[in-house]
This record gives structure tokens, sequence and C-alpha cells, in this order.
């Protein structure tokens, strides 16, 4: 008898466990799934997917059709599994407008006009460049969710205040600045572009400096296809990112880069405990930094941006910016529904007051922006005189990710740039 | 129990010798208590974060929390709820106890059928089985995705992964089963037959209960596999509201959010039950590691 | 219990009575009945199991498409390319060589060399403990936890900032500079490596330890009169006698590196770049990330080619120990 005792403690135990966890669980059971229901699919976390579920909230107020809110970690996978089996979302939030033509080429989305979502429609809402990201093939799969700058710099006005910088208007002014930092003994930038998929920060750094350095028009080309990575330009470029990413300037050096993630990059310049003085990245840095970071920072006083600078005088500061898009896997009335609901003026102004996003919706008007800095990435948006899409973010399929780790090398290894090029072009040859 | 066995008996000696004795070996001692330590430092530090407010668990190690005293169990209250990890220990369970009881039916019949029960070919056709145990998950992964998808949708409910845990399981279990069953007395099963007892009776009614650790073992061991899976769960599970809790936990690690107060948590609430079935059960489970070493 | 050894590698299997077959044939004519038995675990292995052994096996000569059929005739065209051409899985152009499967090589290496040093260690060592009990708790007690867990428990370990991980938090505490442990290409698979030896050294140790105490006692007693100090006892004596069982967990471990996936997608997800990727890893990104099912299931056949000499060699070992009895 004496074997059958932990048998018998065993089960108490675990039926304990069992009955307790299952308590609980039920209690927090999520709203199952049924006909008047949609799933959503996307990779929003932390602030982005508080700002999205109010958006949802307002839609199940509205219409009585619940939302089921699914988070990804790495979008691509995730679809691609879920299409071999059969079983995909009804909506998913696409992070690159580049997947649009990877799944409509496979027959995975919806046109929007099957959907009863007509292009006058669509027209109304939003301005060509938004609906020209969100085709494929001339025809409108996707339905701009949401925008960001990306051509901002964070920093802390008490600090400049304090060491007397002014607001840098070009790279000298930056570099200056970064020096000054250092010579101070303070760490003047932090980047995090590691784990967890955050290399895609890096290609936000090579865009900025591509865009200003070899024009807008050499971007466009290089990013669908029609100029080789292997252009010296870009070379160049990769070179001048160097001149900020290095051991010298980063918060513990390329390595440092390279383990910190872009959320932890933030806490690094914004948290209770800082350890540098500046970061870069899109408007969103703002709402995860306030909400998620450290709820104590001041909007214009501890934490604010500024517009990349210029690098070469005559090709200004052309703004680079990026959106999601949400696009339909599945036709149902439901799906319809959702998706114009989320393109309609009172779902944009519910979004944007979050102060986590911008608005592609054209009618949202500047006041529903909640504080300074969501208002200030607001008016850069519709005040550039020229706006780029996020470059890496319109390549094909995964090669998003790919160019990102091709960046990682570059800041590793900045003797090498030229053959991490090549080897890069020789990966995405005939991908577009 | 098995792992604890006591300390090798000291041999009587005098004081001075003992002392001696105990002096030559201090650097066993602080070396095995260092071991053990660090062993143990990383569990620790995962278990008193998932205690810690978010806001001192990115500002402070968790080193610091036995002098700033500010626990809570609200981590625990969001991640079962807000992220829907309650739920999905659920969906754990309801995988992993099918996907054992299967393959250790199944495997117990075939077991007894390659043991005791002669038919033509039967050990070559026991040798394919175990030699079974080299395919790796990874050939399975494509195919059956496929199959399931185009044949009934099996993985849009559970159907999916039981089937292919329990393919994946059966080797083992028929190896092991097999063997120890032709351990059984044979005079027990020559005499239940000679009284015109059937197969499946002497299945049932002898072998079955003669082999309860033999069972226990596979059972324990196969139970741990399912349970701590993510690979075969992040491809056959599909709906994303019947996956286990090793597939949801790698989602709040998106590059948007590292809540450490919510993996640590979720990690937590997923070693629960493993620990439970290693303290309760120490004997079987390390017998059901030592057995599944065999398993590719 | 307690002075029970454990019997390795499977549950206690004294010698095996006659073969059953004379014995069956005797008893029981119906063949059909065994069958029977063995039928439904036959019918699920090969739709489950060998069936999909043999789509892979086929598709890794084709390229898929998206629906994972077979699109187009490559022949060893995808083998060709991961081992020639594919940096990310094989690159022998630099120094150190680098590529998943120049990872998995440093996996097999230090995984196995440590795993078993330690675990042997602590088996010879604890023994001679009274908190013996507590030694072998500690250490085994991550064998039970899942591998997703172990990276999460890691991910906090080695966190670049030292007000968060542990490792960092001393190398400041010591004046040391922190180090960047996941996000340094070099550093990387050993910070992987070492996470997996501390959930798998517990296996080593129970193995060993179990063979240690069933070795006999008189032999070791027989030698410690004559004079042996420890070290020659362990060296001589022990040590020759533990060379089976010390097999039978290196291919354990062996097979664990070749399969090792859930730590690496929890922890780096391959990265930085692609330098922590293995090659269970690349064919889940190359299948699932980059949408070539074909070249995935090249690797897969490769994983299976890798590891089939050693289960080979294994189970003929079985086979001369019990099967045949």
């Amino acid at each position: 008898m004496k074997r059958r005792r932990p048998f018998i403690a065993l089960f108490v135990l675990l039926a304990l466990v069992v009955a307790a966890v299952t308590a609980t669980a039920i209690s927090a059971k999520p709203a199952k799934r049924n006909a008047n229901s949609i799933e959503v699919l996307s990779l929003w976390g932390g602030s982005e997917k508080d700002a999205f579920l109010k958006v949802t909230a307002a839609f199940t107020k509205a219409t009585g059709i619940n939302v089921q809110y699914t988070a990804a970690r790495d979008f691509i996978p995730d679809i691609r599994t879920r299409l071999a089996a059969g079983n995909p979302p009804d909506i998913g939030i696409l992070p690159r407008p580049g997947y649009i033509g990877t799944l409509a080429k496979q027959g995975a989305l919806k046109q929007l006009s099957s959907l009863g979502l007509s292009n006058a429609y669509m027209k109304a809402n939003y301005t060509p460049g938004w609906l020209a990201l969100g085709s494929s093939g001339g025809k409108l799969y996707g339905v701009p969710a949401k925008a960001n700058s990306k051509s901002v710099i964070w920093y802390k006005p008490q600090s400049f205040k304090k060491y007397h910088f002014k607001i840098p208007k070009t790279w000298n002014q930056l570099l200056a600045i970064t020096k000054a930092y250092k010579a101070k003994g303070l760490v003047p930038w932090s980047v995090g572009a590691g784990p967890s998929q955050s290399q895609w920060t890096l290609t936000d750094w090579f865009e900025n400096i591509y865009a200003r350095t070899a024009g807008p028009a050499k971007y466009q080309r290089l990013f669908t296809g029609k100029l080789p990575f292997t252009d010296p330009s870009v070379a160049n470029a990769a070179r001048i990112m160097t001149q900020i990413i290095n051991n010298k300037y980063v918060l513990n050096g390329v390595q440092g880069v390279l383990g910190q993630s872009f959320v932890g990059g933030i806490g690094d310049v914004f948290g209770t405990s800082p350890k540098a003085q500046l970061y870069f990245e899109g408007g969103f840095v703002g709402g995860i930094a306030l909400q998620q970071v450290n709820t104590a920072l001041k909007p214009g006083k501890t934490i604010a941006d500024f517009p990349w600078p210029t690098i070469k005088p005559g090709l200004d500061h052309p703004v680079v910016g990026a959106a999601d898009f949400a696009a339909a896997f599945k036709s149902s009335p439901e799906v319809t529904q959702f998706l114009k609901y989320i393109s309609t003026k009172a779902a944009g102004t519910i979004w944007v007051s979050t102060g986590a996003v911008n608005s592609p919706n054209k009618r949202v008007s500047g006041s529903a922006y909640p504080n300074v800095l969501a208002r200030a990435e607001a008016h850069q948006l519709a005040t550039a005189k020229t706006f780029l899409f996020d470059g890496s973010d319109l390549l094909p399929g995964a090669f998003g990710d790919t160019w990102g780790f091709a960046l990682q090398d570059v800041i590793q290894h900045p003797g090498n740039i030229k053959s991490i090029l090549s080897d890069f072009q020789n990966k995405i040859k005939g991908q577009f | 129990m098995a792992t604890v066995d006591q300390a090798v008996p000291l041999r009587a000696g005098t004081r001075s010798e003992r002392m001696v004795r105990w002096l030559t070996r201090t650097p066993i001692h602080i070396g095995l208590v260092a071991i053990a330590v660090i062993w143990l430092v990383p569990t620790v530090g995962l278990a008193i974060t998932s205690f810690r407010k978010p806001v001192d668990i990115s500002n402070t190690g968790w080193w610091h929390a036995f002098t700033q005293w500010d626990w809570t169990l609200h981590n625990y209250g969001s991640v079962i709820h807000a992220t829907g990890m309650g739920h999905a220990w659920v969906n754990s369970l309801i995988i992993t106890v099918p996907a054992t009881l299967l393959p250790l039916t199944l495997g117990a019949l075939a077991a007894f059928g390659f043991a005791w029960v002669p038919f033509p070919f039967r050990d070559t056709l026991f040798l394919i089985i175990v030699a079974l145990m080299i395919v790796p998950i990874q050939t399975s992964l494509v195919p059956l995705l496929k199959l399931f998808a185009e044949h009934g949708h099996l993985n849009n409910g559970y159907w999916g992964i039981w089937l292919a845990h329990t393919a994946f399981g059966l080797p083992l279990a028929v190896f092991l089963l097999r063997n120890f069953f032709i351990t059984l007395p044979k005079d027990l099963i020559e005499a239940a037959r000679m009284d015109g007892a059937s197969n499946l009776s002497i299945f049932r009614r002898i072998v079955v209960p003669l082999s309860v650790p033999a069972l226990a073992s596979f059972g324990i061991f196969q139970f741990l596999w399912v349970w701590n899976d993510l690979l075969m769960a992040l491809i056959f599970v599909s709906d994303p509201n019947k996956q286990p809790m090793t597939v949801r936990i790698p989602y709040l690690l998106s590059t948007y959010g590292q809540e450490y107060n919510l993996l640590a948590a979720a990690a937590f609430l997923l070693m629960i039950v493993p620990l439970i079935v290693f303290f309760a059960l120490q004997r079987y489970f390390v017998q059901g590691l030592l057995a599944g070493s065999v398993k590719s | 219990m307690s002075s029970q050894p454990l019997p390795a590698p499977a549950p206690a299997a004294p010698a095996p009575p006659a073969k059953g077959r004379r014995f069956g044939l005797r008893a029981r004519p119906s063949s059909l009945s065994g069958f029977l038995f063995v039928l439904p675990a036959l019918v699920v292995l090969v739709i489950f199991l060998i069936y999909p052994a043999y789509y892979t096996t086929r598709l890794a000569f084709y390229e898929g498409d998206f629906h994972f059929g077979f699109f187009h005739y490559l022949g060893i065209d995808n083998f060709k390319e991961l081992l020639t051409n594919d940096k990310d899985f094989l690159d022998l152009s630099k120094f150190p060589p680098g590529g998943a499967l120049i990872n998995n090589l440093r996996w097999l290496i230090f995984y196995i060399s440590l795993s078993l040093l330690i675990g042997l260690g602590l088996a010879v060592l604890a023994v001679r403990v009274r908190y013996e009990r507590f030694v072998k708790t500690a250490i085994f007690l991550p064998m039970a936890i899942s591998a997703v867990a172990v990276g999460i428990i890691w991910l906090l370990v080695y966190s670049p900032n030292p007000d968060i991980g542990i490792l960092n938090g001393l190398l400041r505490g010591g004046g040391l500079h922190t180090q960047s442990w996941l996000g340094n290409p070099s550093l990387v698979n050993y910070a992987l490596i070492f996470a997996y030896i501390w959930a798998s050294v517990g296996f080593v140790m129970v193995v060993l330890s179990a063979a240690i105490k069933g070795l006999p006692a008189d032999v070791l007693e027989a030698a410690r009169v004559d004079g042996a100090n420890e070290w020659q006892i362990f060296r001589r004596i022990m040590f020759p006698l533990l060379s089976l069982p010390i097999s039978v967990v290196t291919i354990w471990l062996f097979i664990n590196v070749i399969k090792v996936f859930d730590i690496i997608y929890v922890m780096t997800g391959g990265g930085p770049g692609t330098s922590s990727r293995v090659i269970a890893f690349t064919m889940y990104e190359e299948t699932f990330q980059n949408g070539r099912p074909g070249y995935g299931a090249a690797v897969a056949v490769i994983m299976l080619v890798l590891i089939a000499p050693v289960m080979i060699l294994n189970v003929r070992r079985f086979r001369s120990e019990k099967v045949v009895a």
C-alpha cells in the first residue's frame, strides 16, 4: 500500500489546483466565438493594444458584435500556419503593407470592394497615398488602421535646458549634442534593436538617413526593387548610421543594442532610473513611454520629440511614416461592419484620443489628440512636404526582417558593409 | 525515494579522525552548496518577480524585494484574466490528459500483443516500431498540418494534437511496456489461459494490474512531455481559443512589450503542474524520465 | 525504497523468461488475435508518423507551394543550396565558421561535455554529504520545467539591464562591465547552451548517481582497504564501470541537441540576426516564416539523418539486451 500514497497525494493536489485554476479561468473565459463574433489577429501589445480595445469596445456597443483580439508573436509564421490549417482569423492587422502583396498573391485576402467597401467610400476617408499602400495589383485590400511618424527623435527637455542644448536642425548639430553628452560623462543614446524581433528599429534609422542623403526618388526605387542594395548610396547611408550607433555613443555599445529590445530601450532613456539621454523611434514611443514605462513622465517637460534633422541641405527633412492595415481573410457581414466601423471618423477619434496612435483617416480632426506629443506628431504627418512610407515594411514577405538582420550585421562590422549589402541583394533579387 | 538516498554512512572513528575528514571535505561542501544555490537562484528570482509590482520590476532587481517589502498577487490576477492565461491553462489540461491516455491505452494493448500473443512477423514489427523512435517531430509538421486541414479540420479542435502526440508517444510506450510485460510470471498467464480466459481478459485482469509501475512511469513521462511541448501545439492547434500555455506565453514576449510581471506569473503557472508531479511522485517521475531517455 | 537503484535505461526488466514465441504458439493457435492487439497502434503510426515522414522526405526534393503541395521538382537542389549557398545554415567562409549547423555543433560539444562533467561530478560528490537530498532536489528541479519556462527564467537572468538581470547586476556590483549576453553574437550561443545545461544536468546526475549506487560495494571497499585514494578509486574503478550509463546519457543529450527548439524560440528567436539559429529552428523559420516548405523539409530530413545512426546504435543495443533475450 505504500506505493499508493504518492498517487493519492498527487490526485488530491492536482484536483485542488485544477479546481482553483478552472474556477478562475471560467470566470475569465473569453467570449466564445459564435456567428455574432469576429476574431482580429494583430501584433499589438501594451498601449497600442489597449487603444485598439477601446475602439473594439465601442464597436461592440454599437453593433452587438463581439471582437476577439488575438495577439500574435510573429505575424507571418502565425498567419501561414493558420492559412495552411484552413482556419485564418476573420481580420488581420498587417504590420506591413508588404504583406498585402504576399498574401493577396496567395489568394488569402478578400478584396474590399467584394466586402461592400467601395472605392468611392475609401476615397472619401483616405488620401490616395494611403490607398495605394493598401492595394496590390490595382485592387484594394487593406484599410489603413493607424499611422505613425517615424521621423522623430525623443529627448529630455529638462536635460537640454540644463546643458543649453538647442533642438538640432542638422545631422552635425545632432552629432555635436551627442559628443557633448559624452563629454559630460553621460551616455548619449540608447538603441533597442535586439531580442524578440526588435531589429526593425535599425531599419527605421537607415530609412531616415537614406531619405535625407539619397533623396525620396532613390528611396522609392530602392524599396520597390528598382535599385539594388549594392548602390553606393546605400553603403553611404549605412556608414552614416554607424556615426551614432557605435561603441562610443550608445548604451553598452553595439552589443548592448543587440541585447536590448525596443521597449527596453525606451526604459533606458525614460524609465525611473534612466541610463541614456536620447532615443529614436516613431511617434508611438510617446504612448508607450507614458503608459507602460513611466507614468510619472510629463509631456513637454521630461519627454518630448523633435523632427529628424536634415543631413544633406538640399534634401530637407522628408517624413518617414508607417501604418498598419486591416485586411479581411474571410467575408461575412460582421467583417464588413467591422472594417466599415474602423474607417469612420468616430472610430478614428476614439483611437487617437488614447494618445497611442495617429489616424490615417483624413476626417479625424487635430483636436481629438490628447496631448502635445500626439498633436505634434499628427501635425508633422499632416504637413509633411514629402511623405515616405517605411521602406522595410514595403519589402516582400519576411524580407523586412532579413533587412533588419543585415543592419544588425552592419553595426557590428562596419568594415564589411559592402559584402553584407551584396549578400542581402543576392537574397532579395527577384523577390519583388 | 530514488533521488534522495541517504548519504553513505560514515565509518566510526575517533573525534580527531572525524575532524580531519570534515576539514578535507570542506571544499566539497562549499562546492556542492554553491552549485545547489546557483541552480536554485534563477527559479527563485522568477518566483519573486512574479509577486512584484511592474514598476518595481523594471527599476530594481528582484533581490531588492527582500528590503522593499511590497509584494502583490495582482500579476496573477491580470495574467489569468486579461491575457487569457487561465483559459490557456485549462487548454493545456484538455490537451494533455487525452494525449497521455490514448498512447498509454493503445501502447499497452500493442505491447501485450507483442509480449504474449504470437502472430507472424511479430518481432520484426516490434523492431520497426522501436526504430520509429528516431523520427523527429519536424518531419510531421507540414504533412500533418495539411492532412488535418484537408480531412475534417482536425486542427481546429483538439483531435489533431491528440493524435499527433499519440503517434509520437506510441513507439516508446510499446517498447517500454512490452519489455515490462514479458517479465510477468508466465505461470499466471498460462493458468488463466487453461481456465479459458480470453486474451482480452488476461490483459485486463492480470497484465494491467501487475504493471502499474511501468504504466505510471510511461504515463508520467508522456504527461510531462505533452504538458511542456511547444512545437507541436504551435503548429497543430490553430484556434487561439484552444492553444495551451506553452504557445500563449511566448506571445507575451512581443516587440511592443516585455512585461516581466506577466511573463513571470505566467511561467510560474505553467510550472505548477510539473512541480506537483515532481514532488508527489518523485520515484515514478524519475523512472518516467529515465524511460523517456530513449525517446528522440 | 531508499536504497533501490534506478534501472537504466529502462524500467526494471530482469532477465525475461523463455522466448514468448515458443510458449505462445503452444498456448494459442489464433494468430489473428495477437495482430488485433497491435492493429490500433499500427494504424495510428502509419497515418500520423510514417506517412508524414515519407511526405516530408519527398517534399525535400521539391519546391513547395503555399498549401504545402509538391509544386516543382528540384532534385537535390534544396540540399545543395543548404550546404553550399546558405550562410544562415552553414557558413565556412569566415572564422570561426557560422550558421545553424555549426551552432548545433557548438551545442553538441559544449552542452554534452559540460552536462556530463557537472552531472558526473555532482553524482560522485553528492552521495558524500548528509544534505544529499537538498542538493539533488535543487539540481533536478529544472528537469520538471518546460523549456518555455526555462527560457523566461533565463531571459530574466540575462537581462542587459543590471537592475533587472542578476548576472549583470553581479558584474556591475563587482565593478565590471555588464555584458549583453543575448545580444552579442559571440556570446549568445553559449548563453543559451548554459541555460539548457542548467535544465538538463539533473537528469545526468540522477542516472549516474543511481548507477554509482549500484556499483559493487565490496570492490570499492577492498580498494579503500588497499590504500587507494578517492581519486584513484574514481578513475580506475568507478569510471570504467560507469561507461554504459554514461553512453546512455550521452545519447539522450545528443538527441536533445539535435531537436533543441523551444528555448531558442522563446529567448532569441534565432537572433541577433541569425546567429543563434540551430537546425530545428531553421526548419521552422524556412517553412513558416519564409514560406519555403520544400526547403524546410530538406532541413527536417537532415535532422533525421543526423539522429538516425545514433538511434540505430541505441536500438541495436536494446535488441541485444532485451528484445531477443
